[in-house]
């Protein structure tokens, strides 16, 4: 069989499910982007506050994170999660190896890895803010929560964008990792393509043209944002 | 309740994967290094095909994900094994070791290329200017003048990559290769004990990684005399 | 100028006031006062507390002593860790927005437009119709000057621009005081005249103003009443043409020989 029909749409084509399959990393990436930018965000708030052990708790945790190999830290989640959940499970009397969701094992994985890096981003974006027009929304009389929403939320996500960007790239790439678990994302279903047709090279390269086709289109992406987001800058 | 005795099993059965680790970072640094100044030299020498080509192998190997670099070098090349063996490469793509090496060379080198790039660019071109005028033959400039300002600049951004290569290195444990990942992978799904065995084997990258922020900082000090403190002048 | 009439109520004060930053005492007991229609100068040299004074009025900076009053609304304090808040962070925003400010870096919010700035308060801190606050900001912006940038951003615009700007964004508040706190010490020397212009004609439209300046011209020509700051304390304290010609402090006397 060729690459084209063994990669095409056709009967016996792998297409749609590694188009599936790709659909399904992005949606790994987008949901443990958005739970590392909520862990980020506090992680940031926790290095920025006054109280020494927030900060300490923090710094902790973006170290460890940011020096600890990510596969490690999903092999953690994955097994950990399993033996947390087997042991609940045991009180209720069930026995045996009891697997977590890879989906979810994944997502938080990526969460955890990306909010020690978005931590980082957000608190350079924090630092970086002009205090004068803080101190203008005070002076016309805004409340803190208004001062957040309406001030420092839109002047820090313009700065922190391309950092974020970064941080979004990098989780992609990480994304490949989760497939350890089992989960079916666009390199794990090249792997069960490769295995059931014994052409490892044509499908990790349709894995690798996918992939660069996210990428790609994650930097356009990105530089669009960015372009929308300078406006009104010098 | 802490289980000493666990724990000292752990790390001795880590330790055996240091070893490997280590080789795998080194000999990649090195040949990444290698590669990554022929990228950058590609991209800054203005001949359009060697920019191309430079372009085309950085923007790949930064746009697709490490594990499927590897998997793509180790299994895939697997596809075309007959004429590899007549090429007599077989024994090279046999070999996990020399694939997970060659896979994080080319995708450590694709990132470094761009540090180096950027380095060299940041040097001021009043530095060449002058040393052009002082008749500096052009090696001679780079040697003297470009080199030594690029370094420094590139020396931050370069020692954090240094340090994403130990992470990547774990990568390795995908294709059998037993690291300090690939053994703490055996040990948990054995034991069950994932935190134990994470804190451990966390603890092994955790130190490495400052290692090398230590190196880092002294060859910064050395890349660095005019951030010295002065010279007291010594009473005649 | 002719001074407003002695028996106007009083628009803001301040009694007793003592603020320091550490173990520097910026303020050391400064009661001040200004009638409605009042434009008060404060001159001082640089660390003299002027800008403070400003900051404590619309508790930018919290006096640890003394009282603050905005119309007839005087702010409540509690203690807390040997020292003392606002009692109440409502009545805090409720007197900032009667108190319109005007800084020497503009402060301009760089991500919204001129007009998207003039009406930013108005519709988000007193909750006015948006369709309202767009017409009497465009009014204001012309007042100014700046009409034709409306839709510009503030990093496209000149300093005195930018500073014309803020003084719309505090007027589109419809503030009972003033506060300018060294409006053009950072505008380029070209640009002073058009932000004075501007701050001259609020004055002859009778609002009440607290000027922090270094502008003398200003201080003599379109001020009411002049005040002059030495460490922390009122030295001369009087009307503007009895200031400028009899000073009786000999430290203002100093600081006019020097300025001149």
């Amino acid at each position: 069989m060729s690459a084209f029909t063994l990669l095409g749409f056709g009967p016996g084509g792998w297409g749609g499910a590694l188009l599936l399959a790709a659909l399904t990393t992005l949606a790994l990436s987008l949901c443990g982007f958005l739970v590392g930018a909520v862990l980020g965000g506090l992680a940031a708030a926790a290095k920025l506050s006054g109280a020494a052990p927030l900060r300490l708790a923090a710094d902790g945790y973006t170290t460890l994170l940011r020096g600890v190999p990510d596969l490690l830290v999903i092999y953690l989640l994955y097994f950990g999660g399993s033996a947390a959940l087997g042991q609940v499970a045991g009180l209720f009397g069930a026995t045996g190896f009891i697997g977590v969701p890879a989906f979810g094992v994944g997502v938080a994985a990526l969460g955890i890895i990306s909010g020690a890096y978005q931590a980082e981003v957000f608190r350079g974006a924090y630092l970086a803010l002009d205090r004068g027009q803080v101190e203008a929304a005070r002076a016309v009389g805004m409340h803190r929560g208004l001062i957040l929403r309406r001030v420092v939320a839109p002047l820090v996500a313009r700065t922190a964008l391309p950092g974020l960007g970064n941080v979004w790239q990098i989780l992609l790439k990480d994304s490949a990792l989760v497939s350890v678990t089992g989960l079916v994302e666009l390199l794990r279903q090249a792997q069960v393509g490769a295995g059931s047709t014994r052409q490892p090279f044509t499908f990790y390269l349709a894995a690798a043209a996918l992939y660069l086709a996210i990428t790609s289109l994650s930097t356009w992406g990105f530089s669009r944002a960015e372009a929308h987001a300078r406006r009104g800058a010098p | 309740m802490i289980d000493l005795d666990f724990l000292a099993t752990t790390v001795r059965a880590l330790l055996g994967g240091l070893p490997l680790t280590l080789s795998l970072t080194a000999g990649s640094v090195a040949l990444g290094g290698v590669l990554a100044a022929l990228a950058a030299w590609g991209r800054l020498s203005g001949l359009a095909p060697s920019d191309w080509l430079a372009r085309l192998y950085i923007f790949v190997f930064r746009g697709t994900p490490l594990l499927v670099q590897i998997f793509l070098i180790y299994y895939g090349l697997g596809q075309f094994r007959p004429a590899l063996q007549a090429w007599g490469l077989w024994s090279f793509f046999r070999e996990p070791y020399w694939c997970a090496l060659l896979a994080l060379a080319l995708n450590t080198g694709a990132y470094t290329a761009e540090i180096f790039r950027g380095a060299v660019l940041s040097v001021p071109h009043g530095a060449l200017v002058a040393g052009r005028a002082c008749g500096m033959p052009r090696l001679l400039l780079f040697r003297r003048v470009t080199l030594p300002l690029a370094a420094r600049q590139a020396l931050p951004a370069y020692g954090n990559e240094v340090i994403s290569v130990v992470k990547a290195t774990s990568l390795a444990s995908t294709i059998t290769l037993m690291e300090v990942t690939g053994i703490a992978q055996k040990l948990i799904a054995q034991s069950f004990r994932a935190l134990e065995v994470f804190v451990c084997a966390g603890a092994f990258y955790l130190a490495l990684t400052f290692v090398i922020i230590g190196a880092l900082r002294a060859v910064e000090a050395w890349l660095s005399p005019d951030l010295r403190p002065r010279p007291v002048a010594r009473p005649a | 100028m002719l001074a407003p009439s002695p028996t106007r109520p009083e628009a803001v004060a301040v009694r007793d006031l003592h603020k320091h930053f550490g173990r520097l005492e910026v303020l050391r007991g400064i009661s001040l006062s200004a009638r409605e229609g009042e434009v008060v100068a404060i001159l001082g040299s640089s660390g003299s507390g002027k800008s403070t004074l400003l900051r404590c009025i619309n508790l930018l900076e919290v006096p640890e002593g003394g009282e603050v009053v905005v119309g007839d609304e005087a702010v409540a304090w509690r203690a807390r860790r040997g020292g003392r808040v606002p009692a109440d962070r409502a009545q805090v925003d409720r007197i900032r927005s009667r108190v319109g400010m005007v800084f020497q870096s503009f402060n301009l919010w760089s991500h919204r437009t001129v007009l998207e700035n003039v009406i930013e308060a108005p519709v988000h801190v007193q909750g006015r119709k948006k369709a309202e606050c767009v017409a009497e900001a465009e009014a204001l912006l012309a007042k100014v000057g700046i009409a034709d940038k409306r839709d510009h951003y503030p990093a496209h615009l000149s300093g005195g621009q930018q500073q014309r700007a803020a003084i719309a964004r505090a007027l589109a508040m419809h503030p009972r005081v003033l506060l300018f706190d060294e409006p053009t010490s950072a505008l380029d020397p070209e640009r002073v005249a058009e932000v004075l212009r501007v701050m001259r004609a609020l004055a002859e439209e009778g609002r009440t103003m607290l000027v922090v300046t270094h502008e003398m011209a200003f201080a003599r020509d379109v001020a009411h009443r002049v005040v002059f700051l030495h460490e922390g304390r009122i030295e001369e304290d009087g009307p503007s043409e009895q200031v400028f010609s009899a000073p009786r402090s000999e430290r203002f006397r100093q600081f006019l020989a020097r300025g001149e």
